[in-house]
């Protein structure tokens, strides 16, 4: 290694020499020795080898007229300009020049480099230089000119808007005869004021001006000149107009009907786009763009690379499951290749599932049973779910029961344990199909059956059938003796409960066995096993036939299982329509181009490097940040009212209590607790202390993991709470406050009026990676109020937390 | 938009790289993404996957992984519409794809990244028009030894000069022999469940052309059945309006070698094989005995014929013979393959044997998916026919060449 490194240095020593030499050197042939030395250089660069110790040296050689050196020229000051900003300096002067060549290539690539170096000191000259290839007379630079006003705006906005490119840039894009000029005019504006527009007014109404009619109407009237990017820009601007009349949208759409028709897929994507913004509110020509759009995704799905048709997928798949009846004739495109990755698969067996209706769901229920003989397990397993979520879905079901009982009898044992879970869900929809059902699952061995869930099935199915099923106490019966080896406290839950049931059902068979369960499950470490214990416990106290009331009263058929898929949550994502967030089917994740942040640079200062570095969530652009997440509070205030989790430390629904109330001790119970002593004892627990919180004072989150958690709890707890920062300038003063209270910050944003914060903050004595409690804070320093958003991991300590967070926020004064 | 692009060798080495926004993109990305790819045992992940701090889309040509980035939202087909374009010029351009073409040509393949993209916006892709820019390497070393010190290299200055009327073609094209062909390419998908019966019957039709004609040649190319087509797209050439009146293509080419038209054909009736698989299992052996002949007449021979037997995890070994062809076995992949090439006239090919099974199995618990594979020259299994190409506003007349072929895509036989 060393003597390999130390082999580079003498090359790259050498390579300096011999650049040395040939500078300013007119010998002929010295322009073959400069490529062959250039080339060098660059090779070196590529694979990762540092030679910035060249650069006053190929600055030196730069005065060339081979094209292909001035190339070379370029990429290797592109590449080192920011870590030698004084070497830089000398570039400029042979870049100018070369912006004056005669040449118009040369003019072009040089001033390309030239807009590339970002480097502070060159705004002016980068300024002159824009300003002339604006006007230049070819096309090719005024292009490279047009995009190095985009540049310049990120290295120096006030430059940028000072010298007034954006008023020279709208009057290109409706004058330039160059078509691609145009469009790089319009990629730059559009940029540019999305970023300006928290700044100024006028970059507001300059953006109103771009979406306006004209400007939309003389881009799409020219939209063939443009080079199938350009379309897409054009069509994404498009998709932003609202026209002012019906007729308007008609003729947008005739103008773009045959951008249907282009072999590139984007540009297809971009168009279905436009075609399902123009027509969201008018319902039935929406339902008539589904009708046209639909061949040209079959075909781009059928025909291009598997990267592509994933894509297109995806996109499709969104389009299938918001109308999936539109699709129900074209069942057989979801259909699976065998060669087909997983993930495509998967995506195609959801459609599947989704388009099924009565006239298909023979054919569709035969193919998904094909899948579930797969070799892939993740796909068997999806395919037996798609049968029954079909089965649940649809009225006629008789071919599907069979369907399924066939499973069974496969006997693999996940495929026997998918479907014993399907089998309970069926049943309990349509009990006019118990005796069928029942008649087979008899017959699965038990010990074959290792998931929690089927387990938990099973032994439901059991205990409600039991008058169906002659052996079921002794099955129950081993269930009980094995208890403690049983792991999922959800299937020893399911186990009382079908102890009880039958215990009304067969008493002499089953007495012993209750018995047993409720002693078993009064000791359980479980709480919920435990009190579930105790509270038939009570019940039977209470009499067999009021136990039996409470426990097993008569049942009506369930009609409907709740939509796993959140509507809303698909609609949001429809308005994303082309985006990346089609693909992960999630909404857009607020990812943040750091060149972009400066507004929102977190200064190191904030952050001690013992405590945790201040995660730099990515802020860049406020408003999508902010945009992004009020969404998707609407839509979970919805389901969470105040009441729900608000009230959580008084009645702990079971799922959220997990493992923060420490487990009954033993001693509390009688240890020959059984049946015999049904009567007569009397077993009382005292109630839980309240919870004390400790916070962590180094919690550790790294912010993908908060924007997952973000996204997956619900609030739990908002409120506001004044906060006097009347003369907050920055967010500063405020973390580094929260800090000394244990709360971190995660990212913020925001400019006076009103400050943005993501905190959050760990319970003290919770295992690693969990107890974390996030925050949503907004603070308005003139109103001097701060709105506050909790979500919190354990709903126990909610209350006691936010109180924490409001004594933190009532005790700082600025 | 794309911030930058990593072209990475089949082992995750970064070949090459190119930043086209001020904020570079660490190559330590590369490693994240190769990890994801190991993780799922060497399956491609999906074409867009999202990073802890960058989105990621890729694709992968003849071994060599084109990886974008990006930390913003996109559409997302226009990224990797954009990735097929740079994959397809490079290998146009360099004549071939792979790591050491790609090392011994990056200073062009850095020029073309250059022109192909700016400030992370796809800019000029169209081949044609990259040849002005750009010369192919053949002609650099030709400029490079005539190099004289004086002139800039021919290309640089007349193609700027004059720009085109048509943004796919230069206005200069000139080609001593004139010639143009067109390839009828159709792929079949069927599926056939274990009783012989059609589950699903499907073909896609692509016409490839190569252009070399001098000029700005206008040509028109009819059909004799448009009515099977059901969902066409275009090459931005093609102008639609003369397709929707008169169902004819008229357009004025690129120069070289592009994607015509493709299609989608509808009601698909006659597979030309069939494949009849039996398989019985017991006592830790199947028995395997496999058929295959025609399903009427295609008009043209069937070549190339081809079965994969991919066996499940159970299976250990294989016994297998054929009738007509070779039966190999790969033990790493449990994948039998049965070459049979084309059916003779007086035997009808039959595979038969056994498989042995994992000891303490009994009977094969999953079915196997058998693929077919095969090709007919001569003949586009939809019947799509061209009628006549016509060419207008140039003087010579040039040589026009038509061939169609149809190939298996994904012809898969349950069992």
């Amino acid at each position: 290694m060393n003597a390999d490194s130390g082999h580079r240095k003498g090359e790259i020593a050498e390579l300096k020499s011999q650049l040395r030499q040939l500078a300013g050197s007119r010998a002929p042939g010295v322009e073959e020795v400069k490529r062959e030395l250039y080339k060098k250089v660059i090779s070196y660069m590529t694979i990762g080898i540092d030679v910035s110790s060249l650069f006053s040296e190929m600055v030196m050689c730069s005065a060339t007229s081979d094209l292909v050196v001035k190339k070379m020229c370029y990429l290797y000051v592109g590449n080192y300009a920011k870590v030698h900003p004084d070497l830089a300096l000398l570039t400029i002067n042979f870049l100018q020049r070369d912006c004056q060549d005669d040449d118009p290539m040369i003019r072009g690539l040089a001033l390309r480099s030239l807009c590339s170096l970002r480097v502070m000191n060159f705004v002016e000259y980068l300024v002159g230089s824009l300003r002339k290839g604006l006007k230049d007379n070819n096309g090719y630079v005024r292009q490279v000119a047009a995009m190095g006003v985009l540049k310049l705006y990120h290295i120096a906005p006030t430059a940028c808007i000072e010298n007034d490119f954006v008023a020279t840039l709208k009057s290109m894009l409706s004058q330039d005869p160059d078509a691609q000029v145009v469009a790089n005019c319009l990629c730059a504006l559009e940029e540019i004021l999305v970023l300006e527009r928290t700044n100024s007014d006028r970059a507001n109404k300059d953006r109103e001006m771009l979406h306006s009619k004209q400007i939309v109407f003389s881009l799409l009237n020219r939209i063939k000149d443009f080079s199938e990017w350009a379309q897409c820009l054009v069509l994404d601007m498009v998709s932003k107009y609202i026209p002012v009349d019906p007729n308007e949208t008609f003729d947008i759409m005739n103008l773009l009907e045959d951008r249907l028709q282009h072999s590139n897929s984007a540009v297809v994507l971009a168009t279905i786009k436009v075609f399902l913004q123009l027509t969201i509110s008018m319902a039935d020509v929406h339902q008539q763009v589904y009708e046209r759009i639909k061949a040209p995704l079959l075909t781009l799905i059928s025909s291009g690379s598997p990267e592509l048709s994933y894509a297109v997928l995806s996109h499709l798949h969104l389009l299938v499951m918001r109308a999936p009846i539109l699709f129900s004739s074209d069942y057989k495109h979801f259909y699976c290749r065998y060669s087909d990755p997983s993930y495509v698969k998967k995506l195609k067996i959801e459609m599947l599932t989704a388009v099924a209706s009565e006239s298909n769901m023979y054919e569709i229920v035969t193919e998904l049973s094909e899948y579930a003989a797969n070799v892939d397990v993740g796909i068997t397993r999806e395919a037996i779910r798609a049968v029954g979520k079909i089965a649940l879905n649809l009225c006629d079901v008789n071919a599907i029961v069979d369907r399924l009982l066939q499973f069974l009898e496969m006997e693999r044992d996940y495929v026997t344990a998918e479907t014993l879970v399907l089998v309970k869900d069926l049943v309990r929809k349509y009990p006019e199909w118990s005796h069928d059902c029942i008649a087979v699952v008899g017959n699965v061995s038990s010990k074959s059956i290792q998931e929690p869930k089927a387990k938990a099935a099973l032994i439901w199915m059991l205990g409600e059938y039991s008058h169906d099923m002659l052996d079921a106490p002794y099955v129950l019966e081993s269930f009980v003796d094995n208890w403690l080896e049983e792991d999922s406290p959800e299937v020893r839950l399911e186990l009382l409960t079908a102890a009880a049931k039958i215990f009304f059902k067969r008493p002499p068979e089953s007495q012993k066995l209750l018995g047993a369960a409720l002693a078993a499950a009064v000791d359980d470490p479980d709480q919920d096993v435990h009190d579930k214990g105790l509270f038939y416990y009570r019940l039977l106290q209470q009499g067999v036939q009021t136990a039996e009331s409470i426990v097993n009263p008569p049942k009506k058929a369930v009609s409907d299982f709740a939509d796993i898929q959140n509507s809303e949550m698909r609609d949001r994502i429809f308005d994303e329509f082309n985006s990346l967030s089609v693909i992960y089917r999630e909404p857009s994740y607020m990812f943040l181009d750091k060149e972009h942040r400066k507004l929102y640079e977190f200064s190191d200062e904030a952050a001690p490097t013992d405590v945790l570095p201040t995660q730099k969530l990515d802020a860049n652009d406020n408003d999508l940040l902010l945009g992004a997440f009020d969404k998707e509070e609407s839509q979970s205030g919805v389901s969470n009212g105040d009441d729900g989790p608000l009230s959580a430390p008084r009645s702990p629904s079971p799922t959220l209590l997990g493992d923060s109330v420490p487990p009954v001790s033993a001693s509390n119970i009688p240890a020959a607790f059984g049946i015999d002593d049904l009567l007569g004892l009397n077993i009382s627990t005292p109630p839980p202390p309240p919870p004390s919180l400790v916070l962590s004072s180094k919690p550790v989150l790294d912010s993908g993991t908060f924007q997952k958690k973000w996204s997956q709890l619900p609030v739990a707890l908002s409120f506001e709470h004044p906060i006097s920062a009347q003369s907050l300038k920055t967010t500063q003063p405020l973390l580094r406050h929260m800090q000394e209270k244990s709360v971190q910050c995660m990212a913020s944003g925001g400019q006076s009026p009103t400050f943005k914060f993501f905190f959050f903050a760990q319970k003290a004595d919770g295992m690693p990676g969990t107890g974390f409690f996030l925050v949503e804070c907004l603070v308005h320093t003139s109103a001097g109020k701060a709105s506050v958003k909790v979500k919190s991991e354990d709903s126990t300590f909610t209350a006691a937390f936010s109180d924490l967070f409001k004594s933190a926020l009532s005790s700082f004064i600025i | 938009m794309i911030q930058c692009l990593f072209l990475l060798s089949d082992a995750g080495d970064v070949i090459l790289e190119k930043q086209w926004m001020g904020k570079r993109v660490e190559r330590s990305i590369c490693s994240w993404f190769w990890r994801q790819r190991s993780e799922k045992e060497d399956q491609d992940p999906p074409s867009v996957i999202a990073s802890p701090t960058h989105y990621l889309l890729h694709i992968v040509r003849e071994g060599v992984t084109f990886l974008a980035c990006t930390a913003s939202e996109m559409p997302p087909l226009l990224g990797i519409e954009f990735l097929c374009k740079v994959a397809s010029v490079l290998e146009n351009y360099l004549g071939g794809l792979n790591e050491d073409i790609l090392k011994d040509n990056f200073v062009i393949v850095y020029e073309i990244l250059d022109e192909m993209m700016d400030s992370g916006f796809p800019s000029t892709t169209e081949p044609s028009v990259l040849k002005e820019i750009i010369a192919p390497p053949n002609l650099v070393s030709r400029v490079l030894s005539v190099v004289t010190g004086t002139s800039s290299s021919l290309n640089a200055a007349s193609p700027l000069a004059t720009s085109s009327q048509v943004s796919w073609r230069a206005s200069n094209v000139k080609h001593s022999n004139n010639e143009i062909y067109f390839d009828l390419v159709e792929e079949m998908d069927a599926v056939f469940n274990r009783d012989g019966f059609v589950v699903k019957c499907e073909a896609y039709g692509e016409i490839q052309a190569t252009s070399r004609l001098s000029g700005m040649p206008e040509l028109s190319l009819t059909f004799a059945n448009t009515d099977i087509l059901h969902d066409v797209n275009f090459h931005p050439c093609v102008r639609y309006r003369a397709w929707e009146a008169d169902q004819m293509l008229s357009f004025i080419p690129p120069d070289g070698a592009f994607k015509l038209m493709s299609y989608r054909v509808k009601g698909l009736k006659n597979p030309p094989l069939f494949v009849r698989p039996q398989l019985s299992s017991g006592e830790g052996i199947c028995r395997v005995n496999v058929l295959v002949g025609l399903r009427g007449d295609p008009g043209k021979p069937v070549d190339a014929i081809i079965v994969q037997l991919p066996w499940p995890p159970s299976v250990v070994s294989t016994n297998l013979s054929a009738s007509v062809g070779t039966v190999t076995y790969s033990f790493s992949t449990k994948v039998s393959t049965w070459i049979i090439g084309r059916i003779p006239k007086d035997k009808s090919p039959c595979l038969s044997g056994t498989l042995q099974l994992e000891p303490g199995i009994n009977r094969l618990e999953e079915f196997p998916t058998f693929l077919v594979g095969f090709k007919i020259q001569g003949t586009a299994v939809s019947g799509l026919k061209v009628d006549k190409m016509d060419i207008r506003n140039v003087e010579y007349r040039p040589y026009k060449g038509f061939r169609a072929v149809t190939r298996a895509a994904s012809y898969e036989i349950r069992t």
